[in-house]
């Protein structure tokens, strides 16, 4: 019963080294598209994808832009109240008509290294531009998120007239709720095959409760009746086309613009820092949000330190400026500042926008070894480099308190897990920050803060 | 206070659908009532209490017998679908030597639906979790070589089905059925892909013994569940084997193991227990760093991992991966070869 062992002790050894490369990592820093910052996603994206077949259209930066998605069950008809949605705002101007068969492919796509399934269009209201994604499962939603390939600002939840919420609505609202969706609007579909319109209303009514129970605002929720198809056939325009309209028109009215990045508070993520004779202390580095001007005044944060100064320059292209904004990759000269006492991988910001932490919650993406991560799953305690704008700091991954087996659960490639991250140095980081964790040179996983626990 | 009002308003109305309304119209309170009882869709809750008239009792017996028929039809609908989805349940029943009689029973089986959505769902969860206890239940201990044994499809199908949270119960569901009243319920195809079982009577032997591992990865709710599973079967070989296995911190320490075994099965690519050629290769569990072990601050491999246990626990003749399983939601199968 029992086989002849085999010795091989070397080519274990060998790959053990290999799979503990994490001890030795480099100090490297990122490529810049990376840690892209996700202030300027939602345009480059809607705007690259039509690229090739509209190069004559131009994208106009005259409406804010909105991201939406649409989440239901696979017989509802998400499809075709997106490809309706299109049809409609064509005839008035807002959108290229994409059809069912167009959108119905969900292609392979890949936003930081990572493969989302998702089809996106877009088209545009009188008030505001919209990007429209719709996913096929919740691991592809989830990782849309943790990326920022297309965070979702709002959502339309999509149910049957003839159904009614299903058991699985409760997971399409979890979802919204995990992937920091606020406003929802519901569009209850196929009204045309209930004839009996108390039917309509008891939908409704345990759509608002369900709403409720999940914390989104049941009572205010915009919810549409119509048929999706009939829009789209082209028929009945009182339940088909004017529905449409109408259920754009609550997405204009109800979810909420994300704010821009001009209207945030100032951050400048360091990334060099000089000192200048006759002049002072100069730290580089391109605007992340805000804007700042001459003579404001500033904090420093990050890496233990925590100064308060103020800017008397701001240099672009070797000339001064009064005004440096969002985008700008700047010089900025602080006062009475050395150049020893700030190092890359701190930020500059307006004073108490923003804490520095040592100890945060996040959702992490771990890569497959097809993305180019891990080829072997790791434990509590795994200790990566952890990359936040242009900082890079050894971190210690755990699981979240009362975290059951905690110290026999493993984390695989392709995982998307809930973990805590203990920092060796603070780092000035907030709710909905986004960073890579590395080893060696490969990138293993990317998340974002969910949570902050403990601050500098 | 919106919504109040459209209670109320509610309330108000439907005393009237009695009176003025053809007899047998169904009340929307009703509707909602047999809906949170059953969760079947608006349409058909309607259709039952419109043929009950108004008897939420009849209506659910009228529900019963015509999921028989429309759970079918729905099913012979959508079996043209894919369903890519689903997860991968594992339910022991009997651990093997030194717990209970010493008999090993266990099965795994993988569930398949067409979104994550309803994979995640409790529905889904509880169903999975009653057809693997049906399948480690019915199967029979067979004299055969292998010791993990594919159950039968269409036998496991028209098995009754016997519910995990109370195996006592007594239902006139079978596995089939009930996976039919689910799709009725989601809306979504699910099939049964596959499963596999081991039972074993106690070995007559008094130095030999069996112990079944598992682990099952990504679970959501339900920690037998997840998207990656696996079964592993261990042999233990000693004189006074049975002393050894009545000690309680011997017993912790081999739980701690074989969830160690069969976590290592699943986080790498593990195809085979030992390489036939004897040749290196990673996909050999026994050639493995066992990283998934917690004592093994050296990185021994599973192999030397497995020896040094035995040594220190003094069993003579050691311990040993017998056979394993390891399934990936719409994956393909990995088996360990039977150890001659």
């Amino acid at each position: 019963m029992f086989r002849s062992q085999l010795a091989s002790v070397n080519a274990v050894a060998r790959r053990f080294q290999s799979s503990l490369a994490f001890a030795s990592c480099s100090r490297r820093s990122l490529p810049s598209s990376q840690i892209a910052s996700t202030s300027q996603t939602p345009f480059s994206w809607v705007s690259r994808r039509t690229y090739a077949e509209e190069a004559s259209q131009k994208f106009s930066r005259a409406k804010p832009h909105v991201n939406i998605g649409t989440i239901g069950h696979v017989d509802h008809g998400k499809t075709t109240l997106t490809a309706a949605i299109t049809k409609v705002l064509a005839e008035k101007g807002g959108a290229k008509f994409t059809d069912y068969a167009q959108i119905d492919r969900a292609p392979e796509e890949r936003a930081r290294g990572i493969t989302i399934n998702s089809a996106h269009v877009e088209y545009q209201t009188d008030s505001r531009h919209y990007g429209h994604i719709d996913c096929p499962g919740h691991a592809d939603y989830i990782k849309n998120m943790i990326t920022g390939a297309a965070q979702m600002d709002g959502a339309i939840i999509v149910v049957s007239a003839t159904d009614g919420q299903m058991p699985q609505t409760r997971e399409h609202l979890l979802l919204a709720r995990q992937v920091g969706i606020k406003k929802l609007v519901v569009f209850i579909n196929k009204i045309d095959q209930v004839d009996d319109k108390e039917m309509l209303e008891l939908v409704e009514m345990e759509m608002r409760d369900l709403l409720s129970t999940y914390n989104f605002e049941g009572d205010h929720t915009p919810i549409i009746m119509g048929s999706a198809l009939a829009a789209l056939e082209g028929r009945d325009a009182e339940i088909g086309a004017e529905k449409i309209s109408e259920l754009v028109q609550a997405c204009d009215d109800w979810i909420e613009i994300p704010p821009r990045d001009l209207e945030k508070p100032f951050l400048l993520p360091i990334e060099d820092v000089f000192s200048i004779s006759g002049r002072g202390t100069v730290c580089t580095g391109r605007v992340e949000r805000g804007i700042i001007n001459k003579g404001d005044e500033v904090e420093i944060l990050g890496l233990g330190e925590k100064i308060k100064t103020i800017v008397t320059g701001i240099e672009m292209f070797h000339k001064e400026l009064d005004r440096g904004e969002a985008g700008d990759n700047m010089g900025c000269l602080v006062r009475g500042i050395k150049r020893e006492q700030l190092h890359r991988g701190m930020v500059i910001i307006k004073p108490g926008s923003m804490q520095s932490v040592k100890k945060f919650q996040a959702q992490i993406y771990v890569l497959t070894k097809d993305e180019g991560g891990r080829y072997t799953p790791f434990v509590q305690n795994y200790r990566p480099q952890l990359f936040l704008r242009t900082s890079d700091i050894t971190v210690a991954l755990k699981f979240p308190e009362g975290t059951p087996d905690a110290e026999e659960k493993m984390i695989m490639p392709g995982d998307n897990v809930e973990m805590v991250l203990e920092l060796v140095h603070d780092v000035a980081a907030e709710v909905g920050s986004r960073f890579t964790l590395r080893e060696g040179n490969k990138t293993i996983g990317t998340g974002i803060v969910t949570k902050i626990l403990e601050t500098a | 206070m919106l919504r109040s009002c459209r209670r109320t308003s509610l309330l108000y109305s439907a005393p009237r659908f009695y009176s003025s309304e053809a007899p047998g119209k169904p009340n929307l309170k009703l509707v909602a009532e047999l809906r949170k009882l059953t969760e079947v869709s608006v349409t058909k809750a309607r259709e039952a209490l419109t043929a009950t008239n108004n008897d939420v009792k009849a209506a659910l017996e009228w529900l019963e017998q015509d999921l028989i028929a429309t759970g079918a039809k729905k099913a012979a609908k959508l079996e043209g679908r894919t369903a890519n989805e689903g997860l991968i349940g594992v339910c022991v029943l009997a651990n093997g030597s030194g717990s209970g009689r010493g008999g090993a029973r266990a099965s795994m089986v993988e569930l398949n639906c067409e979104t994550d959505f309803v994979g995640r769902n409790e529905l889904f969860g509880k169903l999975l979790a009653d057809i693997a206890h049906t399948a480690a239940f019915i199967s029979e201990p067979a004299d055969t070589d292998d010791l993990l044994v594919p159950c039968a499809l269409d036998l496991l199908n028209d098995a009754p089905l016997i519910s995990h949270s109370d195996p006592q119960a007594t239902s006139r569901a079978t596995v089939s059925s009930a996976i039919r009243d689910t799709i009725a319920k989601v809306g979504e195809k699910i099939s049964l892909r596959r499963a596999v079982a081991v039972a074993r009577e106690p070995f007559a032997a008094r130095d030999l013994g069996l112990r079944v591992g598992s682990y099952v990865h990504g679970s959501v709710g339900v920690p037998t569940q997840g998207r990656i599973g696996s079964l592993a079967l261990l042999a233990l070989k000693s004189d006074g084997l049975r002393e050894v296995l009545a000690k309680p911190e011997f017993m912790t320490d081999l739980e701690k193991l074989e969830r160690s075994i069969a976590r290592q099965i699943v986080g790498f690519d593990t195809r085979m227990i030992q390489s036939p050629t004897g040749e290196e290769t990673e996909t050999a569990l026994y050639q493995q760093p066992f990283m998934m072990f917690a004592d093994n601050p050296n990185g021994e491999t599973v192999e030397q991992v497995l020896r040094r246990w035995a040594n220190e626990r003094s069993l003579t003749e050691g311990l040993e991966v017998i056979e394993f399983r390891k399934w990936t939601v719409g994956g393909e199968e990995v088996s360990s070869t039977p150890s001659a």
